[in-house]
């Protein structure tokens, strides 16, 4: 891969080339993985651009291992990230929740495709949102990153990195098969030179957990990580009244407090003076993107809502966008996942049409229009009769 | 539902495995970023490593691409009869087949479709193998999506240096032949469509 710049200075990059160039932007240096389709290619780049970094790449022999070894990685001073596709991205549940509960920065990257199970192996699906939330037992504090074009893989990549290691948690990058493997033009910057991690110096007695900076081992003095439920020493606390509650409310806090988060968290395109509005993400946001185009062709005043961060769910931003339209349409390629935390957030002031597609085939620019224009339809017959 | 007027022209390039279809549909896409025209490839192929469908769509547009996926092709260009039956109906409705000769007998002429002999020239050129680079030559000269400089810029940037020289002949081959099938009459329609 040795893509000629033109004279705007692009390249022709596929989606999941982007994510392992953002990636390296952002310091990581360890990946380890397991090859599926359709996220190989991530771990195909990573495994050619660490190496004469000095960085370390791992094929493991398996899903379970890849993200155990990312989270040792991170533990020992490394920032680091794994890739996977829905199949995998169910075998690393349990430890997402070991490095939730430990508060170990790293990044996956879950490039979706049909499932369950095997499924759909090259094709597109959006199956995977609720699992990127709930997929791992107990509460815990997620950030959960879509992205729908060449150039957002690079950045969300690198926002996905910045992210996990301000609220030292694990950071979920959603892509799916489409964005995964698509070649568009993009600019980017070229790759700053290796750097090594630092960390802050803390005494034995400083807390290790909580609001504490993570200082990986060797670092700094003897720190305790345990799956347990733990005090900010590190101790095991396996009592009533565990101090691991109040931790993870505290992370889940400072997230939807985080600034970034919130002006990265939807993009508005033609919400202003919209009646009805398309609320979709990652290669949905896409077609939905031209299909409020065509009903503002066809005289309907549509707008979109493209979500760039899935988890923690923008509510407040909803709340907002139910007082403002007559419906709001949620295109998915899945039979109805991101649907329901939204209907909750608009709390039946709205009407909500829930559009799916699993089959493996995307939603067109024309279903969304004709499907929303249908609804709107109904609507209007319903209020003259 | 109304329709939107895109200054864009959609590409569809199918065959089987091991024609190179997906190095072409990477060469087409390199060529239009070199022009400095924003473009959407992507790529589909079966697990096979050889004689599998293969198919690569590319979007090429002065704007900004929003759906960035190929429902209906402007300019189909079939190197197998798979190819040919699978995709001839998603081809638009003022859309153009470019086909591999040796499929005419069987599937007949038609004014929506232009049999061009790919796998003659390939292999007076010396490797069959070259049928991708001819045929992507007489999709760019009936086209007109890319230039032509361009176009050898990006066959020079993804090709091995080793067969660098055939390809390059190869493309002129495409391009001569490309030529050669545009009817005067109808030649304005395409060239609409592609600019």
């Amino acid at each position: 891969m040795n893509p000629e710049p033109n004279k705007n200075n692009q390249k022709l990059v596929m989606g999941n080339e982007a994510v392992a160039m953002g990636a390296i932007a952002a310091g990581c240096d360890f990946f380890a993985g397991y090859p599926i389709t359709p996220a190989t290619e991530i771990l195909e780049e990573m495994s050619k651009m660490l190496p004469p970094r000095g960085g370390v790449f791992l094929q493991m022999e398996d899903e379970l291992s890849a993200i155990a070894a990312v989270i040792g990685a991170a533990w020992g001073g490394s920032i680091s990230m794994t890739a996977t596709s829905g199949p995998g991205f169910s075998l690393m549940q349990e430890n997402l929740g070991y490095a939730s509960i430990t508060q170990t920065p790293c990044v996956v990257v879950d490039c979706q495709r049909g499932g369950p199970s095997t499924g759909l192996p090259k094709l597109a699906s959006q199956g995977d949102v609720m699992q990127a939330r709930f997929g791992s037992h107990g509460d815990r504090p997620t950030l959960v990153i879509t992205a729908s074009s060449v150039n957002d893989c690079y950045e969300s990549t690198v926002f996905a990195f910045k992210m996990s290691q301000k609220h030292r948690m694990p950071v979920i990058l959603l892509i799916d098969g489409v964005i995964g493997h698509i070649r568009e033009p993009v600019e980017l910057p070229p790759a700053p030179p290796p750097r090594k991690a630092t960390f802050p110096k803390i005494d034995a007695d400083s807390p290790r957990f909580g609001d504490a900076p993570f200082v990986p081992f060797g670092h700094g003095p003897v720190t305790v990580v345990t799956g347990l439920a733990h005090q900010s020493n590190g101790l095991a606390e396996t009592q009533k009244g565990s101090h691991t509650e109040q931790m993870i409310r505290t992370t889940i806090e400072n997230i939807c407090r985080d600034p970034e988060i919130i002006d990265s968290w939807a993009l508005k395109y033609q919400l202003d003076d919209a009646d009805v509005a398309i609320v979709a993400y990652g290669i949905t946001a896409r077609s939905a993107r031209e299909a409020a185009d065509l009903l503002r062709a066809d005289g309907i005043k549509a707008g979109l809502l493209d979500l760039k961060i899935l988890w923690p769910f923008p509510n407040e931003i909803l709340r907002e966008l139910a007082g403002k339209v007559a419906a709001i349409i949620v295109p998915e390629l899945n039979l109805g996942q991101m649907v329901l935390p939204l209907k909750a957030a608009v709390g039946g002031r709205v009407v909500v049409h829930s559009l799916n597609r699993a089959d493996g085939t995307l939603l067109t620019p024309n279903d969304i229009a004709e499907f929303a224009a249908k609804q709107l339809n109904s609507i209007e017959e319903r209020t003259h009769a | 539902m109304a329709t939107i007027e895109r200054d864009q022209v959609r590409i569809r390039l199918a065959g089987r495995g091991s024609q190179g279809i997906m190095l072409g549909g990477t060469i087409l896409a390199e060529a239009a970023v070199i022009d400095g025209l924003m473009v959407a490839e992507i790529q589909e192929f079966g697990p096979e490593a050889r004689l599998g469908a293969a198919k690569a769509d590319l979007i090429i547009s002065k704007g900004q691409i929003a759906f960035p996926v190929v429902h209906q092709a402007d300019f189909l260009l079939c190197l197998s009869r798979p190819a040919y039956v699978r995709y001839s109906t998603t081809l638009s409705m003022n859309g153009l087949m470019i086909a591999e000769e040796t499929l005419r007998e069987e599937m007949g002429d038609s004014f929506r479709v232009t049999y061009i002999p790919f796998r003659a020239a390939a292999l007076e050129l010396g490797k069959e193998l070259y049928s991708n680079i001819i045929g992507l030559g007489a999709l760019a000269a009936l086209s007109n999506a890319v230039t032509k400089e361009s176009l050898q810029n990006a066959v020079r940037a993804r090709v091995e240096t080793e067969t660098l020289t055939e390809n390059l002949a190869a493309l002129d081959i495409g391009y001569e032949l490309g030529y050669k099938q545009v009817p005067q009459q109808i030649g304005s329609r395409w060239a609409n469509a592609a600019r």
